[in-house]
């Protein structure tokens, strides 16, 4: 429940923003499959399901299209302010966002369908994995965008760390793996390239949840719910 | 001698995301506080605090303290402290029978003209007592000039509306000075290049946006200080408005201007102090940017967000 979004006696100013809310989720929904396709086409080597993502796509960039003309109709129309203005310019980043972690997507994707040689079943293991790190990570951002929750915000800055770490071990033993066995250099290579993407991933979502812990800092916007106690005065918001 | 209250100031230019984490931790705030629609067991928002933000300038024409106006039995203003800045533009916004008008209309005295008016607490102009008994109240309404919401300009020429002024107040000379201030008058005013070959013609003809200049301009012709301004827009359509906008923009470098206004746009755009007014209070008072970009107080933030009522 938030007063973030709502609460203005236009009430068709609740609903412009309450749709540009509701976009910005759908358009992560998309993505966020894109992604889970785009990591098992690689891990299965699975050149239809790549086929697939790369056909999608042009429909991650339509959102984004569609939610820039949105966005500034309804500045347009409404000159918000304050924390209306915030949630516009926050909903605004992370629309980049959601955009920039499609293409990663599209990269894993195109992968399969640009190499001969798919991975081992160490590295597919390792891609697997950190793949489905990343993605728990997008889903979280994204529950937490969809219901404005700050504390699974934070859980997720906090999260996307243990991404990086895992990211750098499974870089590590995939150049391990490639120097044991030269002949497989080029598959490393790509597979690299793919856990890089991942980590991309990783932090998008990051940055998803810190674009929604903009929204409420600072100013009157965010209402602290903890109750003051008894013997002091009531805070006046939290500044 | 009542202090004035200076109250938590927010960082100045809006601060970083880095030093705002700094402060919620420094103010043992929970790092995910979640954010909830208001209840009636929330604790009410009051104004017994003091008002938010920054109430004092550094070099201000204008200090009131604890100004409270009565009318009657009615109190229409409670313990106002704020300064007005020396060649700045103030403005003063809140919803209808705020005090905002009231507010302005105490700094020129116009409150004496109102029967069963009273006002207490003390406004100094240039460190001295506006309500002093040995201070000219013809004279300080000629350094603090008033623009209004309808512009009414005398039923004479263009060359008298100006002119009425100055020859009130003895300020000119001869004739050659009388057409000289009627001249920058109408200069400054933006208006001179729309009147000089018709100075005699009647004021009442002309369209509503000149007519304000023209009143502008005749505040101008009494050599001012401070300009007040009581809503000197809503009569007039957006061109004339932009017009009187830039006016301002262009005024400010030699006048103080405090304008009430009830488009926050306009405010926005003008001014570079706001003053929100709440039921007879000042609930919060800062650089426009912060006012409008980061309000600290739940009531401002409500009001010009449109979640009021």
């Amino acid at each position: 429940m938030t007063v973030l979004l709502e609460g203005h006696t236009a009430k068709a100013f609740d609903g412009a923003l309450l749709t540009l809310h509701m976009h910005v989720i759908e358009m992560g929904g998309l993505v966020l499959d894109q992604v889970r396709e785009a990591t098992r086409a690689y891990t299965e080597w699975d050149a239809q399901a790549a086929e697939r993502v790369l056909e999608r796509d042009p429909s991650v960039n339509s959102y984004d299209a569609r939610l820039k003309e949105e966005q500034i109709n309804l500045i347009a129309r409404r000159q918000p302010v304050a924390s209306d203005l915030k949630a516009i310019i926050s909903m605004s980043q992370a629309v980049a966002e959601l955009e920039r972690a499609g293409h990663e997507a599209r990269k894993i994707a195109r992968t399969v369908l640009k190499i001969e040689g798919r991975p081992g079943p160490a590295t597919a293991r390792d891609v697997r994995h950190i793949g489905r790190l990343a993605i728990e990570l997008l889903h979280s951002s994204l529950q937490a965008f969809d219901r404005l929750d700050q504390r699974l915000a934070a859980e997720v800055v906090a999260q996307d760390s243990e991404l990086d770490a895992e990211y750098g071990a499974g870089l590590r033993r995939l150049l391990t793996r490639a120097m044991e066995d030269p002949r497989g250099f080029e598959v490393a290579l790509e597979a690299a390239f793919v856990l890089k993407s991942l980590e991309r991933i990783g932090d998008h979502a990051r940055n998803l949840a810190r674009h929604l812990q903009a929204m409420s800092l600072g100013g009157a916007a965010a209402v602290i719910e903890e109750p003051a106690p008894a013997l002091t005065p009531p805070p006046a918001a939290n500044r | 001698m009542h202090e004035p209250r200076r109250a938590e100031a927010h960082e100045a230019g809006g601060g970083s995301d880095e030093s705002r984490r700094l402060l919620e931790a420094g103010l043992n705030l929970k790092p995910s506080g979640r954010v909830h629609a208001p209840s009636s067991t929330a604790p009410p928002e009051s104004a017994s605090s003091g008002a938010a933000g920054e109430i004092t300038v550094a070099d201000p024409v204008f200090s009131c303290r604890d100004l409270s106006v009565f009318y009657g039995d009615k109190r229409a203003l409670k313990n106002i402290s704020v300064d007005i800045g020396r060649r700045q533009v103030l403005a003063a916004i809140g919803p209808s029978g705020c005090g905002k008008s009231t507010f302005v209309r105490c700094l020129n005295r116009m409150n004496d003209t109102i029967p069963g008016a009273r006002v207490t607490g003390t406004i100094t102009l240039d460190g001295q007592d506006i309500h002093d008994a040995a201070s000219d109240v013809v004279r300080l309404r000629a350094r603090v000039g008033m623009v209004f919401q309808k512009p009414n300009p005398f039923p004479k020429s263009i060359y008298d509306n100006v002119a009425y002024g100055p020859r009130i107040h003895g300020l000119t000379r001869s004739r050659a000075d009388l057409d000289e201030v009627v001249c920058t008058s109408l200069q400054r005013a933006g208006l001179w290049s729309e009147v000089k070959d018709r100075l005699k013609a009647l004021a009442t003809g002309l369209s509503g946006g000149q007519q304000q200049r023209l009143c502008i301009a005749r505040t101008l012709a009494v050599q001012p200080e401070v300009i007040l301004m009581d809503e000197p827009c809503s009569a007039l359509d957006p061109i004339a408005t932009a017009h009187v906008e830039d006016l301002i923009d262009e005024l400010r470098e030699s006048y103080t201007i405090v304008i009430v206004t009830h488009s926050m746009q306009q405010a926005a755009r003008v001014s570079q102090r706001t003053a929100y007014f709440h039921l007879g209070e000042l609930i919060e008072v800062g650089a426009t940017e912060q006012v409008f970009g980061n309000p600290q107080r739940k009531l401002t933030e409500d009001y010009i967000t449109g979640r009021f009522g």
